[in-house]
């Protein structure tokens, strides 16, 4: 957990470092006693614990609005608890989210011992969609939550291109992958644009995007969700086979297609019309093409992302460090980066950070392949899926991309007269 | 209906001043992150003034109020910017909130038909847009691994460029140079076609002249070889003119062929003494013996137009050497293969370049310091104070004049350049300075004032670990300097006299010698003395060092090699002939030239064994350049190449 911790507000504090290396020592002497550089405080166990307690009591009870209570209202409460509670109380770490990249390192790096809790806080909400779709999105998800409570109107985005830009949080989710196992950066921590906001300070950069991107969710329902978030995507999947997936109404869909207009992530399919014909045989041939595809995308991504393994490990620090000292030796140029410096001053060795390098270098072959080959083998079952008619009678819910906002069922008129 | 209104309206006002809040915010942002506050020119040049007036309280106290108020400046506007990004939440909540209201009643219904938008189009449509995603992700990807492809520069290389070489790993070195860089072809010469322009020069009778110097001379001798140095003179060179028919001594000399056949040089030579004035090359496969007269082993020899003492440097093809008299100052650029004179760089129209010669030594002349280059520009400077900076086909980037030296004997210390450094030892009677000046504008990039009298040495780089540091050798001090700022790193009071040896570096110790002071050994990381020794002392030759020695050649004949670890003289050879010239360890041999032109070649180890001497019959007080299989030698009135010939 300390560990954990600590990489967290390294991370955190990256752009903190940035500014103090523009800042030198002054260069009089005034007998100043500089402090020492303290880190902050990790969690404590007692409050890692009661993290998940709660996340589990907020699972259960989003669970009974959202399948037995299907209230809103209910939904709304959840979200402001849990903007209040694990945003701006808990600082919005460590969250499910962020975890994904500690079960990846673990899996990576048997020396890395993963803590139980960050463990159970990855896989509560992975079991939750398993059997009752993504209650964890509906309000619970304090990143969810600040969106969905500022979200006021909806424009809908065009379906061909919010379909197309689903395969990010894919793209983002391998990569994320990729940086934690090779020990490199946590990036979803790093690039996540609302802990500025929940912490009240940080990068201003990010701040900025999060403001945005709250701006843009008065409008849009939930950017982040539906365009961004990795663990999204991995709660969609599993919602995909999950038990008891959200509906909009118990009683019969009288194909109002009220709740359609009112979704805000565009999950809700209406009955299908296809007002094209096709020839018998064609749809079987072109799922058939997209099969010999697939494996084709997955080999593909692999090896493209593999060539490049070498510019991608430039994340690494260390990595990072060996290339700017032979830049440094190469070019002798004078501005010597604060990390070279530091490394100079902290008397590194060379050959070690080589060595050191070297292996980095061979994750990154591993991982870059798996990366690579996850990202051509989602967009491959993206198109498969995209190949594949339907036949719809009554409105129903997609379970990947519902995030059991509930905002369906306030305008059912079915609902309502239940 | 009222209450909608006001909020529509308040949300509009909100939405206004938050967007142009946004906007503001993003350029102070934009604009804070480029910000600098201490690198004002105000603030440096208080501290520069500082620096040559420690005890101004006043000014210390200006200094740190202007230090603290440029911080303090900083950090409001930072905080400043905060506050700005939180009002811009606080907006952006109202904004969400009087929009909410605002919409609370009003629910889109829509019309009883079911929407025109037909799945199965916007599934294909959906796929179509991700083949083109795909695509254009693809098209990317292998761009960029083609651009990765086509570029030499790659990640992770062990050693690519040529470092500071270290004579234990010169088989290396030499073979990963050999191995990466790019080769570039010309057209070997016909070996018959090696003609030597000099025979006045060869017929001239050779005058027993001990004096003059190498490029870090400290002059005392008579002006006993101004004769021979006016006799070899070439009568030349108009002045201003690039390369003249009358300039070109080896006029006659085979032309470059186009057709490229020889791969060109990789190891440099890019300073006095080799990079970094390191003392030692990794050239490998140098002749042990050549003869001028038959020009055995000898490329080619040609007349330099005008005298200097300085030595030969080498990049690439090209040859660099100086020269002056009363009627100019030169830059020379000689062709590595053929002796050809590429061009001719004439210091002049410099603005403050004095009318008339300043006094110098016969033996120092106008143009003892060795040039410089970096591959990219050259860079001379002469005793006018003349500093001449050109690019490689001889156009002057800049010149300027440092100031007549107030010098008894003569400006003599060599330039040395480190990134885009050029550093100068500049010592006058009344102030000795190191300078940086950017080499490719002659910019002042930093001065130190050094608390030393005057010397004639020449700054040389060490780089201890991977930290570089600048090693000026004065009286009385050894001084590390860092690069990047010219600041102090340490320094040790050990020197006394005239000191006109350089110091050298090797295997994490700066050594220093000179003949009216000591040898010394210091500790490059922090300047501790780990010993001295006072039984073999250089005049104007500077000392080479490997690991396991240190070697030294004195004005008084004797050639030394001390024990790198406790500096006691390991083995000694009375030669009884002058040396002005310093070593140069390349091959795993210590190659040296006494004033008479002998040519010495020991065993770069502690045995020190003499392996070769002969006479190659011209003076030579220069230090020679080695470059791949061939070394460059200038004498007292020609340069020659020597070439082992198949």
């Amino acid at each position: 957990m300390k560990r954990l911790a600590s990489i967290s507000v390294l991370l955190m504090l990256k752009a903190r470092a940035f500014a103090v290396a523009r800042f030198p020592k002054p260069d009089f002497h005034s007998g100043y006693q500089y402090p020492d550089i303290v880190h902050t405080v990790p969690n404590e166990t007692f409050w890692s614990w009661m993290d998940l307690g709660i996340l589990t009591l907020m699972l259960l009870a989003a669970v009974w609005a959202v399948h037995r209570a299907k209230s809103r209202r209910i939904i709304l409460g959840i979200s402001l608890v849990s903007v209040l509670y694990f945003g701006f109380y808990r600082s919005g770490c460590v969250c499910s989210l962020g975890s994904i990249q500690n079960v990846a390192l673990a899996i990576a790096d048997p020396g890395y011992h993963l803590p139980l809790v960050v463990l159970l806080l990855f896989l509560l909400p992975l079991a939750f969609a398993l059997f009752a779709g993504r209650v964890f999105c509906a309000g619970v998800c304090p990143i969810g939550a600040l969106q969905e409570l500022v979200n006021v109107r909806n424009f809908r985005i065009s379906r061909p291109v919010t379909v197309a830009l689903g395969v990010i949080p894919w793209i983002y989710l391998a990569f994320a992958i990729l940086y934690a196992a090779t020990r490199s950066q946590f990036i979803i921590c790093r690039f996540d644009p609302f802990i500025g906001i929940f912490r009240m300070g940080g990068d201003i950069g990010m701040i900025v995007f999060g403001v945005l991107l709250l701006l843009l969710a008065v409008f849009v329902g939930r950017p982040f969700c539906q365009f961004l978030c990795p663990y999204g995507a991995l709660l969609g999947l599993f919602s995909r086979f999950s038990a008891r997936k959200v509906e909009i109404t118990s009683p019969e869909c009288i194909n109002c297609s009220l709740c359609h207009h009112a979704c805000p992530v565009d999950a809700i399919r209406p009955p299908s019309r296809s007002s094209r014909e096709e020839a018998a045989g064609k749809g079987i041939k072109r799922v058939l093409l997209y099969l010999c595809v697939l494996p084709l995308l997955t080999v593909g991504g692999a090896l493209l992302l593999d060539s490049q393994h070498d510019s991608l490990s430039l994340a690494n620090k260390q990595v990072r460090l060996l290339h700017l000292l032979q830049t440094q030796e190469e070019t002798a140029t004078l501005q010597m980066a604060p990390e070279v410096e530091a490394f100079h001053e902290m008397g590194g060795d060379v050959q070690v950070l080589e060595e050191q390098v070297g292996h980095i270098r061979q994750q990154f072959h591993l991982w870059s392949l798996l990366a690579g080959g996850l990202i051509g083998f989602s967009v491959g079952c993206r198109l498969l899926r995209l190949s594949v008619k339907r036949t719809r009678k009554t409105y129903e819910i997609d379970p990947v991309a519902c995030v059991a906002c509930g905002k369906c069922w306030s305008y059912c008129p079915q609902n309502k007269s239940r | 209906m009222k209450d909608r209104k006001i909020y529509r309206d308040l949300a509009l006002v909100t939405a206004v001043f938050a967007l142009a809040l946004a906007i503001m915010l993003g350029v102070s942002w934009l604009q804070s992150r480029r910000s600098t506050p201490l690198q004002s020119q105000v603030l440096e040049t208080l501290k520069e003034l500082h620096e040559s007036h420690p005890e101004n309280e006043e000014l210390a106290s200006q200094i740190r109020q202007l230090d603290l108020l440029s911080r303090k400046a900083y950090f409001t506007e930072k905080s400043q910017l905060k506050s700005g990004v939180w009002i811009l939440c606080g907006m952006a909540a109202i904004l969400a909130f009087c929009l909410r209201m605002y919409y609370k009643d009003s629910r889109t219904l829509p019309g009883k038909e079911l929407p025109a938008g037909d799945e199965w189009q916007d599934k294909t449509l959906s796929r179509r847009y991700l083949q083109w995603g795909l695509a254009t992700g693809l098209g990317v990807l292998l761009l960029i691994i083609l651009s990765n492809a086509l570029q030499p520069a790659r990640f992770f290389r062990q050693h690519e460029a040529e470092p500071l070489p270290d004579v234990d790993n010169y088989a290396v070195l030499d073979e990963e140079t050999q191995a990466t860089e790019p080769t570039q072809t010309i057209t070997e010469e016909p070996e018959q076609q090696a003609v030597r322009p000099m025979q006045s020069v060869e017929a001239e009778p050779q005058q027993p002249v001990p004096s003059a110097q190498a490029a870090e001379t400290t002059p005392q001798q008579p002006a006993q070889n101004a004769q021979a140095s006016e006799a070899s003179r070439p009568q030349q060179a108009v002045q201003g003119r690039p390369a003249s028919e009358e300039a070109r001594p080896s006029k006659e000399l085979p032309q470059v062929a186009t057709e490229p056949s020889v791969p060109l040089p990789v190891v440099k030579s890019r300073a006095f003494r080799g990079n970094y004035s390191s003392g030692r090359s990794s050239a490998k496969g140098i002749p042990t013996s050549w003869d001028l007269s038959s020009s055995r082993n000898v490329l080619w020899q040609t007349a330099i137009p005008r005298h200097g003492y300085n030595s030969p440097i080498v990049s690439g093809r090209k040859v660099f050497v100086t020269g002056a008299d009363e009627r100019a100052r030169e830059l020379y650029c000689f062709d590595l293969f053929s002796g050809e004179l590429l061009w001719t760089a004439t210091a002049d129209n410099i603005p403050g370049s004095p009318g008339q010669m300043p006094e110098v030594n016969e033996d120092t002349g106008l143009a003892a310091s060795t040039a410089v280059t970096n591959d990219k520009q050259v860079c001379a400077i002469f005793a006018t104070g003349d500093l001449l900076c050109t690019d490689m086909e001889g156009r002057r980037l800049w010149a300027r004049n440092l100031g007549t030296p107030d010098n008894h004997y003569g400006f003599a210390s060599s330039l040395q350049m480190y990134g885009n450094l050029l550093i100068i030892q500049y010592d006058n009677n009344d102030k000795a300075e190191l300078l940086a000046l950017n080499v490719e504008n002659g910019a002042e990039v930093w001065r130190r004032n050094r608390k030393d009298k005057i010397a004639w040495s020449s700054p040389v780089i060490a780089q201890v670990g991977d930290k570089p540091l600048i090693i000026v050798m004065g009286n009385p001090a050894i001084t590390a300097y860092q690069p990047r700022d010219g600041q102090e790193v340490w320094r040790v009071d050990c020197m006394s006299g005239e000191v006109g040896a350089s110091p050298c570096y090797a295997n994490g110790i700066v050594y220093g010698a000179s003949e009216y002071a000591k040898a010394v050994a210091i500790n490059a990381e922090d300047g501790s003395v780990l010993w001295e020794a006072d039984d073999c002392l250089p005049e104007c030759s500077s000392p080479v060092a490997t690991k396991e020695c240190l070697y030294v050649a004195t004005s008084y004949g004797a050639v030394c090699a001390y024990s790198a670890e406790n500096g006691k003289v390991l083995r000694q050879h009375e030669l009884e002939t002058p040396f002005y010239s310093s070593p140069v360890i390349a091959d795993g041999k210590v190659y040296l030239f006494s004033n008479s032109g002998k040519c010495y070649i020991f065993s770069a180890d502690i045995r020190f064994e003499l392996l070769n001497s002969f006479d190659t019959g011209e003076q030579t007080f220069a230090t020679p350049a080695f470059t791949d299989s061939m070394m460059v030698v200038r004498t007292d009135k020609s340069l020659y190449v020597v070439r082992k010939k198949e």
